[in-house]
């Protein structure tokens, strides 16, 4: 035998061993997170055109739940940027639904349906294939979002008195970084609770609401607005929003839109971090302990 | 000549397997009403075990009012931030809705939701379709037990109204054979609508798990759940009076609070157009509420058993979905 490297049974490259095998280029790592991301995101985009029925269900009937409030204030003959609030606050929601349906909820499923195991083993990194379940849903609720927002606008005539375009296009990507960044978290904690999850994710719709200020300017609740604002970035993102589509509207004591941005940069690095060490922690769990990817545990 | 049937020893069947006497066609028909109890009394039991084992009692009871207290709380902010005179008089009235649509939400969504559960999560759906119990029957079963976990949360989101929120409330003034009659046949309109989603979700992917709470959020602006029909454009106030939940509503708002404001009279409205300027008393709302609701339950019966025979044929029943 020669000490030349024979071509490799595990990579296309000649290596000495599997333990060389595994060493990994930084572009070939980077290349198959992107496809892992892909490779994620595809079957929730195909889903979309195979199943026609989410056009109903999750976009025209939210609206139709978002219109009720509408109608709340106009029977209270509320001022008309209430009405804004209600919609700007409805097309908040696809993001935040998005995050506990098909993200947090999203790794028990796939525990159950078998696919769990395979994400684990994959040489990819599990943020990659959350990220893509994101980018997937992302497609969904921003189009749920788009249509709350322009029939809204249309139908119930809300005027937006936007100044500062940029900081709020900055505000919008910082909260859904955010979202998704705690959405990372939450995932990794109800696959660790286990049947938990489903009746944890129903939890955490209207409590939130309620506390984030979905049709009202969260400083109105005063203290509990105030530990939404530190903590849940729907709540902060739509009160910095809510302060920059509608100038001139009543805050209630909550900061101004600027440092409201600074707190989601901080939310966003901080849920991401945890996001990963979380994520990681799983998977070492996953690997010693051998049951975490298994059904019906 | 053949021998006679009794003559043939007994434990050996046709086909002479020991222990076996023959087919007795009785067992495929089963024993009627009392199998058909015995199918709904274990779905019922099985249902309450999957929603309340889960966790310790103190969690479970807060699970299960957080959700109808806090859509209370943000309704009641919203009239807060308005203040007036309107907003003290409708407080009763929407923690009163609030409450109420718990039930609709439990209602709707359950048996929808134990359809995904079983077929997605359990995957037992299969199983359950080819057991000898009656497949409605059995998703009734465990739709019964989300609806008094919805029950439970009204109920408390009531007290709460009553207790913390200032809300007038008198129980010698309540209209005790009203409250129980509209209640039992709100259940079964309520239920209708539950069985018409879990006939969309036998079609319908894994994501489903949101469809009942759209579906039911859709109902919410048209039944008067939280404001009169009177805002609402003429025809939408048309689709909501054709609602049984409109109805229910309606006549537990009557209940209880009868001096409260109405949900379906005012100047302009349907009703008003349609029958005259004077609210509809208890006798006429209890008569809309059967008739809306009888014909709910009938078009529930029918599009399940159309959804059953379609999901049987495309072998959809042990299909499991993601994305």
């Amino acid at each position: 035998m020669t000490g030349t490297p024979a071509r490799s049974a595990w990579v296309g490259r000649p290596t000495a061993g599997p333990r060389e095998a595994a060493v990994w280029s930084t572009r070939r790592r980077v290349v198959t997170e992107l496809r892992a991301v892909r490779g994620r995101a595809y079957p929730r985009l195909n889903g979309l055109f195979r199943e026609k029925s989410w056009l109903l269900f999750e976009i025209l009937l939210p609206f139709l739940t978002t219109s009720a409030f509408v109608f709340v204030y106009r029977a209270l003959e509320a001022p008309a940027e209430y009405v804004g609030f209600v919609v700007l606050g409805g097309a908040m929601t696809a993001f935040w639904l998005d995050v506990i349906w098909m993200m947090a909820h999203q790794l028990y499923l796939e525990k159950h349906q078998g696919n769990l195991e395979l994400y684990f083993t994959a040489p990819v990194d599990l943020m990659s294939v959350l990220f893509g379940m994101a980018v997937g849903g992302l497609v969904i609720s921003s189009l749920r979002a788009i249509v709350a927002l322009v029939v809204g606008t249309a139908v119930y005539g809300v005027t937006f008195s936007v100044t500062h375009w940029l900081l709020l296009a900055a505000v919008f990507v910082l909260t859904l970084a955010s979202i998704y960044g705690l959405g990372m978290i939450l995932a990794s904690l109800f696959l660790m609770w286990g049947r938990e999850a489903w009746h944890l994710t129903q939890l955490l719709t209207e409590p939130i609401y309620f506390v984030s200020g979905l049709n009202f300017p969260v400083g109105r609740l005063g203290l509990l607005g105030a530990l939404a604002v530190a903590t849940i970035p729907l709540a902060v993102g739509l009160d910095a929003m809510r302060q920059l589509a509608f100038s001139g509207a009543p805050s209630f004591g909550t900061p101004p839109p600027e440092i409201e941005a600074l707190i989601l940069v901080g939310m966003t690095v901080v849920y991401l971090a945890v996001a990963r060490f979380s994520l990681g922690v799983l998977e070492r769990l996953a690997r010693r302990e051998g049951r975490l990817t298994l059904r019906w545990q | 000549m053949a021998a006679p049937a009794a003559t043939r020893p007994l434990g050996l069947g046709p086909i002479g397997l020991s222990g076996w006497d023959g087919l007795d066609p009785a067992r495929t028909r089963g024993r009627g009403w009392r199998d058909l109890w015995r199918s709904y009394r274990t779905a019922v039991r099985l249902g309450w075990e999957i929603e309340a084992n889960w966790t310790d009692p103190l969690l479970f009871f807060v699970h299960s009012i957080a959700q109808p207290v806090s859509s209370a709380l943000i309704l009641i902010v919203m009239l807060e931030i308005v203040g007036g005179a309107a907003s003290r008089e409708f407080r009763g009235y929407v923690v009163t809705g609030s409450a109420l649509w718990s039930i609709v939400i439990s209602g709707v969504g359950g048996l929808a939701w134990s359809v995904l559960d079983d077929r997605e999560t359990y995957r037992m759906l299969r199983y359950l379709y080819v057991s000898p119990s009656d497949f409605l029957v059995v998703l009734l079963g465990r739709g019964t037990a989300r609806i008094a976990i919805g029950a439970m949360g009204a109920s408390i989101t009531l007290a709460v109204g009553i207790a913390l929120l200032g809300i007038p409330f008198d129980p010698g003034r309540v209209n005790w054979p009203l409250l129980a009659v509209s209640m039992v046949l709100g259940l079964a309109a309520i239920v209708a609508g539950g069985v018409l989603m879990a006939a969309v979700c036998l079609h319908a992917r894994q994501e489903a798990w949101s469809y009942p709470e759209a579906a039911a959020g859709a109902l919410f602006l048209v039944t008067g759940a939280v404001f009169p029909l009177a805002v609402l454009p003429s025809a939408v106030q048309l689709v909501g009076l054709a609602m049984p939940i409109t109805w229910w509503l309606a006549a537990v708002r009557l209940a209880l609070f009868p001096d409260g404001p109405s949900s379906l009279a005012g100047t302009g409205t349907a009703w008003a157009a349609l029958a005259g300027p004077v609210p509809p008393d208890a006798g006429q709302t209890l008569l809309a509420l059967l008739v809306t609701g009888a014909l709910g339950v009938l078009a529930a019966a029918i599009v399940f058993r159309a959804s059953e025979r379609r999901a049987k044929d495309r072998g959809l029943l042990d299909q499991t979905t993601g994305s």
